[in-house]
């Protein structure tokens, strides 16, 4: 009897075993598993601005245009376009041949005006927001449509290769509707759904009339997985092949793992420091122009980064078109001192303010918080870092109501600086915190500059002078990290998108 | 009998007035704190005009006692608002993430007392033997551990040091059950697909017992001083005195009389236990309602956040009633109202 029962319990420890080891020594073949942060809202990608989220978009749908790692807007769904008019008030596009949606249905010029013209009826709908001048668009044939602004919009192409822009199916979408829709979505990128598992887990399938061909992942499975440690531990135990933002320290140690790689790479995003202009504190442009100069940017990277993260002097990525390449403030505790003191402040009469900072949205969030807290505190600017959610943070801002100064990310993936500086700094916009009102006109002007040359002088310029005036103090240039199996063929980019369809196994 | 009903019906009244009042209070403070749900939703290029737009468009104008009375006329009739992240219907999402948190919460359940029960027969067994200080030093030190710090500790040594377990969602593959109870145990047993069942059992296991290693040192104490208490009691002395063995005293007489107030004890634990689901189930990216909690909490989602408030409400009233209830089974005399 007693035999019976240990043989028994060897058995169920056994199946115990080769049930778990056969979890991990997965089929290196044409299935990909990606251990992500974040879960999607819902599957209408043209409702939500979400940063975050917009790799698994990617997977699913494809948009107009598309912005590549030298941040430059190249064709996609839309292989040529040109503007039909001086004013930048219609945008003539053609459309690719031969795209086909996942239910084998054509894409064409209907589904542009379809989508397109949902957003302008529903306010509701982030596209809305992220192209405010659309107006209307007329389709001309199957493949040919001209997009009409009701005033002129000289980013019209960037706005078509940004946050929300996706072509919907229009066919399927009448047919099934809203609801059915969100539940079985069809798109025109390179993997279908097949299935959905809301916070747990998403099954894609490869779409083999994919318009640049048949992804070699025959099948990516998005595992949602929000807390970073749990990243780190699937990628390393091998549960998953890809594992994204996880912890700079943790990029340390598994690099020195032999069956994987681990890379921090730069992100077209930028960590800012927020100032509200309604904070009698930061009236004084001494005080402001002090806060810059006692930060140690490159010690930072160096503490924080991994010496990935460039410093930054204006609101814009370094080789971005806003950039000055030659506007450097340098760190400089001595002439931030004195700077300080012009307004009255000293070590002996400090001012005291209060620096509000995420925790783990992005990494090492809190951790720069509390060393520019100590940089201030030292030339006399007694800080206290309180922890705030962003949800938190944009409830204060939209009401103007933030006591204190915020470090935020900036997430750009166009690099344009109107999407920069122009809405960091365009005092009506519920995001901006220093409202400068004589700003708004010029921003008006700005974005209404069909000459290229003419905007990017007009944004350099004016980034200049918000690097004088301090009104928003830019740190850093974001970094993104991932690890991965060694023998995976990935590519990274400055957008930060992951693009299951490129990779392959060596 | 009729007493018993008279009881329960009491009971049962007190509940709903519970949940009653609750969702007034959640409803009242979260609109009091100030918090914009909004800002998550609006683009960069979004003024003033476009967040009265939306806001209008969500129903959230008007005074506060205007919206919970909307909200309340709705939730009568089974409808709990949408959730302003997800554009679905809160019940919807409540009905999915609910099940997998309520077979996490009984696996924990299964799994704490078979840890503590057996653990509290031990410790009563050390008492005043020279291993009990190093039995009471080790308990002390499970007790201190938090439930998300065993979750981790759990993940490195079963998932990663030695990974025979895993540690990420509900199962590997897509449960194939159409039409099922969302209770995935039960769903594929009835099924009779055993790998499937395997997979969904051996992926509660970790985060069942990261919470069940947090709720049962409490027990093993509770349940060690009860049996201490009961040990010199008349009818066990005179149990002992019939010549009864030992072991047929302890866990024929004493465990039942010393299970009462460790029946209390575990209802009340029970509550904490599904407030240790949150971080929890964030960490093995379950998908149960704390994990769809933290998730409204992130997005100030105030509809989903009312409405996993009141679900963790009533389960907590659920499960108090129904120790409650089990009281007066195990105990006759706290039959009589």
């Amino acid at each position: 009897m007693k035999i019976f029962r240990k043989s028994i319990m060897g058995l169920a420890l056994g199946a115990a075993l080769t049930m778990g080891l056969a979890g991990v020594s997965q089929a290196a073949g044409q299935e990909l598993k990606i251990a992500f942060p974040v879960d999607i809202p819902s599957w209408d990608p043209t409702a939500v601005t979400f940063p975050a989220g917009q790799s698994i978009y990617k997977a699913v749908f494809d948009s107009p245009l598309f912005v590549g790692d030298d941040l430059e807007v190249a064709p996609r769904l839309i292989e040529s376009w040109e503007w039909a008019d001086d004013q930048g008030l219609a945008l003539k596009v053609t459309l690719r041949e031969s795209v086909k949606f996942h239910d084998g249905s054509a894409l064409t010029a209907e589904d542009l005006k379809f989508t397109f013209e949902r957003a302008v009826n529903k306010k509701t709908l982030a596209l809305n927001g992220m192209l405010p001048t659309l107006a209307s668009v007329e389709v001309l044939s199957p493949l040919e449509a001209v997009i009409h602004f009701s005033s002129p919009t000289p980013t019209a192409t960037k706005g078509l290769a940004f946050l929300s822009a996706y072509i919907l199916p229009k066919a399927y979408f009448e047919k099934v509707g809203e609801e059915e829709f969100m539940k079985r979505p069809v798109g025109a990128g390179p993997y279908k759904l097949s299935d959905y598992q809301r916070g747990s887990r998403i099954t894609l399938e490869a779409f083999e009339d994919y318009w640049q061909g048949a992804p070699a992942m025959k099948q990516v499975v998005f595992e949602i997985v929000p807390d970073s440690s749990a990243r780190v531990a699937a990628v390393e135990s091998g549960r998953v092949d890809v594992s994204v933002q996880i912890p700079v320290r943790e990029i340390t140690r598994l690099e020195k793992n032999p069956n994987l790689e681990a890379k921090v790479y730069p992100y077209s995003e930028i960590y800012i420091l927020q100032m509200p202009s309604y904070g009698e504190s930061f009236n004084s442009v001494h005080v402001r122009r002090a806060m810059n100069m006692a930060i140690d940017k490159a010690g930072l990277s160096r503490a924080f980064y991994k010496n990935a993260a460039q410093p930054l002097s204006v609101l814009a990525t370094k080789g971005s078109p806003g950039d000055v390449a030659d506007l450097n403030i340098p760190f400089d505790k001595k002439a931030a001192a004195e700077e300080l003191a012009k307004a009255g402040y000293s070590t002996q009469n400090p001012l005291s303010i209060t620096l509000y900072s995420t925790n783990n949205t992005f990494p090492s969030d809190y951790d720069v918080a509390r060393a520019v807290a100590q940089m201030w505190s030292q030339i006399g600017i007694q800080t206290t870092v309180e922890e705030i959610t962003v949800a938190k943070y944009l409830e204060l801002s939209h009401s103007s109501k933030l006591t204190g100064v915020m470090l935020y990310s900036w997430a750009n993936a166009t690099g344009d600086p109107e999407i920069f500086t122009g809405r960091i700094l365009d005092p009506r916009l519920r995001f901006s915190t220093w409202k400068e009102e004589r700003l708004a006109g010029m921003l008006d002007e700005l974005n209404r500059q069909m000459d290229e040359g003419k905007r990017v002088a007009g944004y350099q310029a004016l980034n200049r002078e918000a690097a004088e005036q301090a009104w928003s103090l830019p740190l850093l240039q974001s970094i993104s990290t991932i690890a991965y199996k060694k023998g995976l063929e990935l590519n990274t980019y400055q957008t930060g998108y992951i693009l299951p369809q490129e990779y392959s196994w060596r | 009998m009729k007493n018993v009903f008279l009881l329960l019906g009491r009971k049962f009244v007190f509940v709903l007035l519970t949940a009653f009042l609750l969702s007034m209070v959640v409803f009242f403070m979260l609109r009091v704190i100030p918090a914009d749900s909004l800002g998550m939703m609006l683009p960069p290029s979004a003024t003033e005009a476009d967040a009265q737009a939306l806001r209008v468009a969500l129903g959230m104008d008007g005074t506060v006692l205007h919206q919970y009375k909307v909200w309340l006329s709705g939730a009568l009739r089974g409808d709990l608002g949408n959730s302003i992240f997800f554009h679905q219907p809160v019940t919807g999402l409540l009905g999915q993430a609910l099940p997998p948190t309520l077979e996490l919460a009984c696996i924990s359940l299964l799994l704490a007392l078979l840890i503590s029960i057996p653990g509290g027969v031990v410790l009563y067994l050390l008492d005043k033997k020279k291993i009990e200080f190093a039995a009471d030093f080790v308990l002390v030190l499970l007790l201190s551990v938090p439930s998300f710090l065993w979750g981790i500790i759990l993940i490195v040594v079963f998932g990663v040091l030695f990974p025979i377990l895993p540690f990420m969602g509900r199962m590997e593959g897509t449960p194939v059950v159409d039409g099922g109870t969302g209770f995935l145990l039960v769903d594929l047993l009835v099924r009779g697909q055993w790998q499937a069942w395997w997979d969904a059992f051996s992926h509660l296991l970790l985060p069942a017992l990261a919470l069940a290693l947090a709720f049962s040192p409490i027990v093993i104490r509770v349940l060690r001083s009860s049996l201490i208490e009961t040990a010199n009691s008349q009818y066990v002395n005179v149990a002992r005195l019939r010549g009864v063995p030992e072991w047929r005293v302890l866990l024929v007489h004493m465990l039942k009389n010393a299970a009462l107030p460790t029946l209390t004890l575990i209802g009340v634990q029970f509550g904490f236990l599904f407030g240790g689901t949150l971080l929890i189930e964030v960490i093995f990216s379950f998908p149960g309602i704390g994990n769809l909690m933290v998730q409204a909490i992130k997005n100030h989602d105030l509809p989903l956040i009312q409405g996993v408030a009141l679900v963790f409400c009533m389960m907590v009233l659920c499960v108090n009633f129904c120790v409650d209830g089990l009281y007066s089974v195990l105990n006759p005399r706290l039959r009589s109202a």
